[in-house]
């Protein structure tokens, strides 16, 4: 568990710099966000970079910001600040739930959103999170910028649609309804672990309560993190109180939901947990839509 | 290959050359010499033995190299008693028993310096969350927890 050799080490200020060092780097370079994963990889030499770009002295990559209701989150923003910021209670709390126990406190003091959107490990909570939420990033090369929903950039396990020559510069998310609420929750072996499976509601309610939007995204699958939209096409028009359309939407999320097999779980289990998990956080996010439109 | 680097810790300042693969828990243990710092997984990032305060928050410093912490403070196991006299956490693990073999001890109370400055009195259930980074294979956290609980919220940690 040692790192292979180094030949070049860049510490940029801005995202000009960060863009112009990667150039500079060759192929086998890396952008290092808070190195939580990556440093593990890179010490089990299952990469081996030849250049490593440290994005710790960036500050625009740094900090939540909000605009007439829409969030921007830098991608270098770390799940501690995530997890303390309470103005994404509501429609953007799962983002929350999912920070807030990520790993452990050192690990939560160093780790970013924008380096687990990259990294895409298949047992990673900011994935299915950010999809559930409907987030999306925004990329910058040298040669322009662009945005891509969050279910776009992220594909396969540790596999994303970012191309070599980008950097994802933050996580961007629209202005909510009021009457809006998501939560995110996850199974892992013991508390606090990697997730086995993980699952993102976010609910949007009517003037009488019916949920008129629903999204689920799960987590912890070989396919990549995925939306369960039979799942969400089951809530609409179902009420907070509907415990057993809850259910039913719950069952239908899990059954439609390819699992896998492994040392965690076999595929039955998985979906086991994934109708469970989907039930708990779907209603915890009508409890805080129905907050938004009380308020 | 190789970087320059300074890091200040503990207060005192380290500048050498050292290589870029260098891991920060090597370059305060086999650089600095402050072996007070331990590593319990082999670098696998999961025992919490090696954690430090960098710029006062704690961190894995198996999880960094130590050209990330070029210009930065750092506090080791060794800093945390100031002029001889020892920091609340550790008198509070003494009087409660709270260590047995002691190689997990270093890393628990740095990263507990830290959140017991929230300045509040905090449950079980907040200090068993907060250890979820250090594993201790002999104690089986009771009497650590009961330590820490003594010391949270107290006027020493308030500042």
């Amino acid at each position: 568990m040692y790192p292979a050799v180094i030949d070049t080490y860049d510490a940029p200020t801005s995202v000009q710099e960060a863009l112009q060092a990667l150039a500079n780097g060759g192929s086998n370079s890396y952008f290092l966000a808070g190195g939580q994963s990556l440093m593990q990889a890179i010490k089990a030499r299952v990469i081996s970079p030849k250049c490593l770009i440290d994005l710790q002295k960036v500050a625009e990559l740094k900090g939540i910001q909000y605009e007439q209701g829409a969030v921007r989150i830098g991608a270098m923003t770390r799940y501690r600040d995530i997890a303390a910021d309470e103005r994404l209670d509501g429609a953007y709390q799962a983002l929350r739930d999912a920070a807030s126990h990520v790993g452990d406190r050192q690990v939560r003091n160093r780790g970013t959103i924008g380096g687990s959107l990259c990294w895409n490990y298949i047992a990673a909570c900011m994935p299915p999170t950010c999809i559930g939420i409907g987030a999306s990033l925004d990329l910058v090369s040298k040669k322009g910028k662009r945005t891509l929903l969050a279910e776009e950039f992220l594909q396969g396990p540790l596999e994303t649609a970012r191309h070599d020559d980008e950097i994802v510069v933050a996580v961007t998310l629209p202005a909510p309804s009021q009457s809006s609420g998501s939560a995110y929750e996850k199974w892992g072996l013991v508390t606090d672990a990697l997730p086995v499976a993980g699952v993102c509601a976010f609910i949007e309610v009517d003037k009488d309560g019916r949920c008129q939007l629903a999204r689920l995204a799960v987590g912890g699958l070989a396919t990549g993190p995925r939306r369960a939209k039979a799942g969400e096409k089951a809530l609409i028009g179902v009420t907070e109180t509907d415990a057993s359309a809850i259910s039913e939407a719950a069952e239908t999320a899990a059954a439609s939901t390819e699992t896998q097999s492994d040392m965690w779980a076999d595929a039955e289990y998985r979906k086991k947990l994934i109708g469970t998990l989907a039930r708990e956080v779907i209603t915890t996010a009508f409890a805080r839509a129905a907050r938004g439109k009380h308020s | 290959m190789n970087k320059e680097i300074s890091i200040t810790i503990n207060g005192e300042v380290y500048q050498h050359s050292v290589p870029i693969r260098l891991l920060l828990v090597d370059f305060i243990r086999d650089v600095a010499g402050l072996t007070g710092t331990h590593v319990g997984c082999t670098f696998e990032g999961v025992c919490g033995a090696c954690t430090v305060h960098l710029d006062g928050e704690a961190v894995k410093s198996c999880l960094m190299l130590a050209v990330q912490a070029d210009g930065r403070s750092i506090t080791t196991i060794e800093g945390l008693a100031v002029d001889g006299k020892l920091h609340p956490l550790q008198k509070a693990f003494n009087d409660h028993h709270a260590l047995q073999c002691g190689f997990c001890s270093a890393g628990i109370l740095m990263n507990m310096a830290e959140f017991v400055k929230t300045n509040r009195k905090l449950t079980e259930d907040e200090i068993r969350g907060a250890l979820i980074g250090n594993l201790c294979r002999c104690t089986g956290y009771a009497h650590i927890v009961d330590a820490i609980k003594e010391v949270a919220g107290t006027p020493a940690q308030s500042a």
